[in-house]
Formats: C-alpha cells, structure tokens, sequence
C-alpha cells in the first residue's frame, strides 16, 4: 500500500507548500500515482500555483460531507505529469470559505479526522494511489493536527530563525512523538556558505535537532532561481536539471525508504 | 532442624482470589480518577465531549494509543485494537471502558462480542446516498 505524507511546519513561509507540490510532480514524473491535496483552509494557494480553473468541489466540500473524495479531486496528469498520475484537491479561496472553515467547532473537527483516516481506504486502497501529499497549515491548529493525525509519514519544514528552530522542537517533543508518527526534518532555504562542509552540516542540524533522534532527511540549500520564479511555475518541470531538483530528488528517494 | 514448608492449596487459591480482587480495584479506582479528572475538566454548558485531535493531546499516553487506533479502525473490538497497539487484549478492554466512561468512545454489544467505536455522524447511511447520487 502507498503513503500518505504530510508536509508540517511551525512556522509559515517554510517551503511547505513549494515542496508539496514539486514533491508529488516529481513522483507524477517518477511513474508514481499521487494526489496532493491542499489542507491550508486559511490561505489556499495550490489553485494559483497550479492554474487550475474553479473546481466543482473543494477539500472543503470533502470535509463537510457534501461529496466522495473523488469527486474533490482534479486530474492534472495531462498537463503537469510525464508518466503517474496527478491529482488535485484544492481548498477553497475564497473569503467566505475561508471564513466559515476557520469558524467550525470541535464536532465538526472530530467528523473531518474520520473523513481524512478514511483517506487510507479510499485513495490508497480503492484507487490504488502510490502517495498522498498533504499541504498543512503551520503551527498547531486542528486541520494541520488531523493531517498528521492521518498521516503514515510526517515532514517537518524549518527555516534557520531561531524562533522556528525552537518552535520546531517543541512540536517534535508535544505533538509529534506523542502521536508516534514517523517524523522527518527537512532544513529549507539554507545558506549555501553553512552547507560546505561536513562539519557544518552536522553543527547545523544537532542545533535544530537537539537531543531528538529524528532523521533530517534533507537540508534544501536557498535558490534565487525560486525566489525569482514567483510560485507560478511548478520548478520541477521547468527546470529539470537545476540542483534544487536534485535535492528534492534525493530527499524523494530518502521518504520512499522511510 | 527446619521442615520445609508445606504449602497449603487452599491458602493458595486464596491468596490468587485476593491477589485478582486487588488488581480488578486498582482498575476501578483507576477508572475513578480519570473521570473525577475529566468531570474536572467539563465544560459547564453541558457540551458533550468529543474525541478531537486536541481532546487525543490531552489524554494521558496509554489513552491516545488506543483512542488513535481506534479512530483509524472505526469499529473495533479489543482484540482487534490490541492486534494494533502489540498490548495485551485484557488492558486495551480495560482502555477502551474507561474512554466510554469518559464519554468518548460508544460500546455495543453484537452477539458476544463487544465493539467499540467513535460516533462521528448522526446518519452515515444517509450520507453515503447523498455522495453516491
């Protein structure tokens, strides 16, 4: 049976949602059959990264119990996929909806964590899919909790500011260890003059890491290239043979093994 | 010169009887005081609780195990939540009984066997024939 991963952090402005969706491309690229779907209610953003028209269902709708998942999920493998499939499910942008995800109670939250682990059965087992990426809000809130909740494997974005490093080791000592989830570190925008040696790196990841024994899957040099791309192309495609691609190739080899 | 101690079988299965009413206590009093915590923790406006992701954060370890992997299971009976967690069927019974006296886990009872489940909606029959339609 395939995975389901979600991409978590402390903090916002991390590389989740960047890493989300170059990550389940590449594995699209790879052959592989995944759906990425968007679980940041309160700033959706996969719709204009992907250019996607308006869909007639959102996650949201999903959530709520208006529809099957599959009806939630719009097919990009023509367009954004070499070989797999790829699938989309996106929040919904608008005010409005993001208004009224942000007002749900705690019923409504315990309802949406069946209808996520349900996602095991139905996205995985029924439709055979290969990997579920989830986009998570950061920092504790109950949609990013129920995505690691329905997780098998959970990646933990951090910058280099020390609030984020703090905040990160927090999480990885009251929320993930207490889930006993398979947790991995990834290190983004990092400065290139820390990464060149291999004492630097090991320095670098002990002070993000502390006393915990999680695995750092990857430390994701900063690019310009990306700043400078904007979000409005999915990089993995349009630059195939930069080293960001490389990274995140090895960093998809590492999470297949996981 | 000593005799070795002869030892008398009907002490001994007296001393097992004890040795069980001790320990089904101490599960009692157990139970007791996660729910005199939880009455502690009510919320005064009589909203019933609800096993959501902060509700599992808050459960003491041994709890969430069984509470997660029940939720993953939906219904389940002991046997099948200890088949999960790798613990023995009689403490995951024990576990799943105090979540129900803490009113967050339902229990029925389907012939001899007991399942337990998480009640999340109040018509899932009904749901699934507005998504099928």
């Amino acid at each position: 049976m395939g995975k389901i991963v979600a991409i978590h952090s402390y903090k916002g402005g991390t590389g989740k949602t960047l890493l989300s969706v170059n990550l389940s491309t590449l594995y699209a690229n790879r052959g592989k059959n995944v759906a990425l779907l968007d679980l940041d209610f309160r700033a959706p953003s996969l719709q204009a990264i992907l250019k996607v028209q308006n869909s007639e269902y959102w996650i949201n709708d999903y959530l709520n119990g208006v529809c099957d998942i599959k009806k939630a999920l719009v097919d990009l493998s023509q367009t954004h996929s070499k070989r797999g499939r790829l699938l989309v499910g996106l929040a919904n942008p608008s005010t409005e909806a993001i208004r009224e995800m942000t007002a749900k109670d705690r019923k409504w939250e315990m309802k949406a964590l069946g209808r996520l682990l349900s996602l095991k059965t139905s996205l995985l087992g029924e439709m055979g899919l290969d990997y579920v990426i989830l986009d998570t809000s950061p920092g504790l809130q109950y949609s990013s909790i129920n995505a690691i909740v329905s997780a098998d494997v959970v990646l933990v974005v951090s910058g280099m500011d020390i609030s984020d490093m703090k905040g990160t080791q927090r999480m990885i000592d009251e929320l993930y260890e207490l889930f006993e989830k398979k947790t991995g570190l990834v290190m983004n925008k990092v400065f290139a003059e820390v990464l060149q040696s291999k004492n630097q790196r090991a320095d670098l990841a002990n002070k993000l890491l502390n006393s915990s024994k999680l695995p750092m899957i990857e430390m994701i040099p900063c690019f310009c290239d990306i700043l400078k791309a904007g979000g409005v192309s999915v990089f993995v495609n349009e630059n195939p043979e930069h080293p960001f691609v490389k990274t995140l190739d090895r960093m998809a080899t590492t999470i297949e093994k996981l | 010169m000593s005799l070795p101690r002869k030892v008398d079988p009907i002490s001994t299965t007296l001393l097992q009887k004890i040795k069980e009413s001790l320990e089904s206590l101490n599960e009692k009093m157990e139970v007791m005081i996660e729910i005199q915590k939880h009455e502690q923790r009510a919320v005064p406006d009589g909203i019933p609780d609800v096993l959501d992701v902060m509700t599992l954060l808050s459960l003491p370890d041994h709890l969430r195990k069984t509470a997660v992997t029940l939720c993953k299971l939906d219904h389940a009976t002991a046997d099948e939540v200890s088949d999960q967690t790798k613990r023995a069927r009689a403490v995951e019974s024990g576990y799943l009984n105090q979540l129900v006296l803490m009113g967050y886990v339902k229990k029925e009872r389907r012939g001899r066997k007991a399942y337990f489940y998480v009640e999340r909606e109040e018509n899932p029959s009904e749901m699934k024939e507005s998504w099928e339609k």
